[in-house]
Parts: C-alpha cells; structure tokens; sequence
C-alpha cells in the first residue's frame, strides 16, 4: 500500500511516494510517475517515506526513467532509505539513473 | 524447574496464490523478526527474498489462483535465518537462473530476472530440489553483524 502525492515547487514536480513499494503497490507508483512525466519537465521522486521496495518498484522506476529519457524530462530519484538505497545498489540502477540525497529543491 | 531458556519461534505458514498475501506474508516475517529479536534489516531482506519467490510463483508458476500454493518456514540459527521455500508451481530452479547483467544501460534493462538476483545476493547456500509437485528451496540468511550476548 502506497499514498502519492504530487506538488510543484520552483519549476520542478515532486512526486511524494509512501509506504511499501511491493508487486500489488508498484503499478500505482508507475502510473503517478508516468502522469508526472507526461506534464511536467523536471520531475522528482521524493522517496523519504518509502521503508521496502522490490524488484517491481524497481522496475516501476526504471520504466518512469526510459519515459522520461523518451521525453527528455530530466528525471531524479531523492532521499531513499538505507536498506532501500542498497537494494539500487544491489541492481546497479545507482549507476544508470539520477539518485540523489536530497530534493532539488 | 524454570529456566530461562527462549523457546525459538519458528514461522510455518502457507499462502493462496494473489498478491494480496503479500500483505500477511509482511506480517509473519514482522512477527518471526521480533520474536527473535532480529534488526530492521533482516526483517527487510527476508522479506524481499520471499516475496521475490512469491510473486514468481504467482506470476509465472502456475500459482494464481491456487489455495495453499507456497509453504514458508523460517527457523533464526546464530548465525543466521534458514529458510525454507515450497511452491507447487511449475519446476524451477532459482539456483540455475543465468546472473542478471546489472552494468546494462537503462534502454537495455530487462525487467525481469532481477527479483532472483536479488534472492541471490541476500541468500546463501541455496538448495533446490523437486519432491513430487513441489519445488522445494532451501536457502539462508546470514547474520551480517553477530548478535551479541550468545
């Protein structure tokens, strides 16, 4: 179960993601970040509030990145967990997509 | 007599093939982590190895829809958690899944074959057989950082 929220501040859209990013959550996320991708330009992931993540939130966001990288929207993922931070290490996605430790702004 | 000896808390436990038991098998591995005083830590990586097996079973086995499809049973050793992993989906050996190329850019990503990478990079001394309809996986979690005060 997930709750996504959606703001814009100084020109970027911050998708505001909690809870536990599992197979029957990963769906919702892929969907609030492709609506995001589809409007906005800069669009960040606000993972602060996300305590799991598996293999089909990973893929939720590694399928919003080709999205964005389709539409040139610049695409960043912020403020995740230890334990979530290691499982994108663990799949290499630390290397081929934008994570950061904190929002842009 | 009294003694102060712990009685171990196993978890045995089924669950149906839909993902709504992803719900309970979070709660059973909550449960089996604080009774056995295991960190945040643990209680994440089991969970993220079953339900990677799960959700395959489901997905891909054969599973869906099937009442009692996936027995779990996880037993805390000191040195770490042993898990047991059954399904009643088709044959599959996790054990022989050719490694996920984790350096790929992200256009050549494949989306799947993650999941069991990550079983495996949580998991050690992984056993497969096949008894009867069930696949049948052993497998362990080792404790990272040894817990004090045994």
């Amino acid at each position: 179960m997930i709750q996504v929220t959606e703001e814009t501040r100084a020109g970027w859209c911050i998708v505001g993601v909690r809870g536990r990013l599992d197979a029957e959550s990963a769906d919702e996320l892929e969907n609030a970040l492709h609506a995001a991708i589809w409007k906005h330009t800069k669009v960040a992931a606000d993972f602060a509030a996300v305590d799991y993540i598996s293999s089909a939130g990973l893929r939720a966001v590694i399928q919003a990145a080709r999205a964005a990288e389709g539409r040139d929207v610049e695409f960043t993922i912020c403020s995740l967990k230890a334990h979530v931070k290691k499982v994108f290490d663990m799949s290499g996605l630390h290397q081929i997509l934008h994570v950061q430790g904190e929002l842009p702004c | 007599m009294w003694h102060n000896q712990a009685i171990p808390y196993e978890a045995d436990f089924s669950l149906n093939g839909n993902l709504s038991e992803l719900e309970r098998l979070a709660a059973e591995i909550s449960r089996f982590c604080r009774e056995n005083i295991l960190d945040d830590e643990a209680e994440f990586q089991l969970n993220l190895a079953l339900e990677e097996l799960f959700v395959n079973t489901v997905r891909h086995g054969g599973c869906e829809g099937a009442e009692n499809s996936v027995r779990i049973h996880l037993l805390a050793a000191p040195d770490g958690v042993e898990v047991e992993f059954a399904d009643r989906g088709r044959p599959f050996d996790p054990t022989t899944v050719p490694p996920a190329n984790i350096h790929a850019p992200l256009e050549e990503r494949h989306t799947g074959g993650l999941g069991i990478h990550l079983v495996r990079g949580i998991m050690r001394d992984m056993h497969y057989r096949r008894a009867g309809d069930w696949n049948q996986t052993s497998m362990k979690r080792p404790a990272v950082v040894a817990p004090r005060n045994l």
